[in-house]
């Protein structure tokens, strides 16, 4: 790909056309989300079916990094549990991707190089110096300094190691695309959220609708307002012809590499031009995640949720924005108990998450609205070319169905079931949680080495890149920090035990 | 098309003629945010008399 551009974004909308997949990546990630999920569930009845999933710890000793995540698997020891979930994951990714039609040998050979580096790279950022947090972390390892990226917010170390590999080793990178999958990780991830958030917010459901409810001024503004804003600069200001304004619009305002693939093909643009807007989407996105979040630390460090809105509504891409929410829930929750504030976890992300999955919702909406006016009043097509209302559905992110579905088995079991069983469930979710902590680390190292940093340097990609800059931090941070401000500020997360 | 070449993207992207703001995109333009500054002050209105509380 020296001086061709096309990239390898992987997305659940390809092609300009819809297509009629039995499976796609969004039902792959809700079938493989769904069975984590419910496989975590087994310890309810006391069948520990995922304890052997690896967990890692903050650490000052190697010897006392990781270990499974349920004493119930005591005696595999940390390796043991990591080579089983190396295992685990490899095998039931394969099966995935094999029903997507994907060369299961060449993935499974990638996957053991995208799990066995991503994995590195969180196992390094756990080190105390750059992960430790508070200061009881610092008396427990006996430092006297460190990064505070904390355990999630040690991911950043994942992302700057496949960033490293897109841009220095660009044919191992190459060689690795077959597993560098964001989209599927962060949607599996996103399922088994689903379960997390609602344990998580089962005991305060009056405030958590409330948040939720507020969650619709993240649409309006993702789609009425940023859209309208972005089409306009990037057609009168830019000069863009309108089969590259739409994508950009999308992909700037909404939600990044989805919905500038499915708009795109709403209005029938050519294939590669929303695929290629694409790959800048997630160039930013990773400039933002690197650096939003710690912003966001230093300033809103007493405003958690609205920390935690402004992730989901200004970083782009489902994959950056989830992932910015972990970390910022995680930065600013440590920056707290060094405070002596100690929040429940969880609020933050689930605010990021819930936002995000909010404005995913309507892609499938706003991309027939889009297509209806193109093709009958713009680009004014034959009737068998029109867009048609069934295209809501075909270009509905389905992995949302998995989000739910999650989140109402979660609140049933927290709220609905006897003490006992409602006792066991937290520790039940927290298996299927370290698995998605494990699907957060594969996505941040995935972005890293699908964001190629070098298109932004090469000739043609100028205007592409100035309107990007303009758009974003010129008005889609701010907006979406005044937004956020408005709808969040001094609501906090409930304090924890 | 499956790529383009730097010439090609060039081209497109500096070269090619300015397509003018139909009637059609002014007025989505238009509706879009209008509909949406309204909604959001209605949206700001209910959080201000119904506010989160924990």
């Amino acid at each position: 790909m020296s001086n061709a551009y096309a990239t390898d974004v992987n997305s659940p909308d390809t092609t300009a056309p819809v297509t009629a997949a039995v499976l796609n990546e969004d039902w792959l990630a809700v079938i493989l989300g769904l069975a984590i999920f419910i496989l975590g569930l087994g310890a309810v009845a006391n069948v520990d079916l995922i304890g052997w999933v690896v967990s890692t710890s903050v650490w000052g000793n190697v010897s006392n990094a990781i270990s499974p995540v349920s004493k119930n698997y005591a005696s595999l020891g940390g390796v043991g549990a990591l080579l089983a979930t190396y295992v685990g994951l490899t095998l039931v990714l394969s099966a995935g991707v094999a029903a997507l039609k994907t060369d299961v040998k060449k993935f499974a050979l990638a996957f053991t190089a995208v799990f066995w580096l991503a994995y590195a790279g969180w196992f390094i950022g756990n080190y105390a110096n750059f992960a430790a947090a508070t200061p009881a972390e610092f008396q427990k390892f006996g430092i006297s300094w460190s990064l505070r990226l904390t355990n999630e917010g040690a991911f950043i170390f994942a992302l700057i190691l496949g960033l490293i590999i897109a841009n220095v080793f660009p044919r191992f990178a190459a060689a690795i695309k077959e597993a560098v999958r964001p989209e599927l990780y962060i949607k599996i991830a996103i399922v088994i959220l689903g379960g997390v958030i609602a344990v998580t917010v089962a005991g305060r459901l009056g405030f958590a609708t409330a948040v939720i409810v507020r969650g619709i001024a993240a649409i309006v503004e993702a789609y009425l307002i940023y859209w309208a804003v972005v089409y306009f600069i990037a057609r009168k200001w830019f000069g863009f012809p309108r089969e590259w304004a739409v994508p950009l619009a999308s992909g700037i305002s909404i939600c990044g590499i989805s919905a500038a693939i499915a708009t795109g093909g709403a209005i029938r643009a050519r294939p590669v031009v929303p695929i290629l807007v694409s790959s800048l989407v997630l160039v930013f996105s990773v400039v933002e995640l690197l650096i939003l979040p710690f912003v966001a630390q230093g300033f809103l460090s007493h405003e958690p949720l609205v920390a935690g809105a402004w992730m989901g509504l200004a970083v782009k891409t489902d994959g950056a924005a989830v992932a910015a929410g972990g970390i910022t829930d995680a930065l600013i929750l440590a920056k707290n108990a060094a405070e002596g504030v100690h929040y429940q976890p969880g609020w933050i992300l689930g605010t990021a998450a819930v936002i995000k999955v909010f404005i995913d919702i309507f892609i499938g909406v706003w991309a027939f609205v889009l297509g209806y006016i193109w093709t009958n009043h713009i680009n004014v097509t034959r009737d068998a070319d029109k867009a048609k209302a069934s295209e809501i559905w075909q270009r509905f992110p389905k992995f949302i169905i998995g989000f739910v579905i999650t989140f109402a088995i979660g609140l049933y079991f927290a709220l609905g079931t006897s003490a006992d069983v409602a006792k066991s469930v937290p520790g039940a979710i927290a298996e299927a949680n370290s698995l998605r902590l494990i699907f957060f680390v594969l996505t941040f190292f995935s972005i890293g080495v699908l964001s190629d940093f070098r298109l932004l340097w090469r000739e043609g990609f100028g205007k592409l890149v100035a309107v990007y800059v303009v758009s974003l931090f010129g008005f889609v941070i701010w907006v979406g920090l005044l937004i956020s401000w408005i709808f969040f500020h001094g609501v906090t997360p409930p304090l924890g035990s | 098309m499956t790529h383009f070449t730097q010439t090609e993207l060039d081209n497109e992207l500096h070269r090619a003629p300015v397509e003018p703001l139909l009637p059609v995109e002014k007025k989505l333009i238009i509706w879009s945010l209008s509909v949406g500054l309204v909604l959001l002050a209605v949206l700001a209105a209910v959080n201000h008399f119904f506010p989160v509380t924990t």
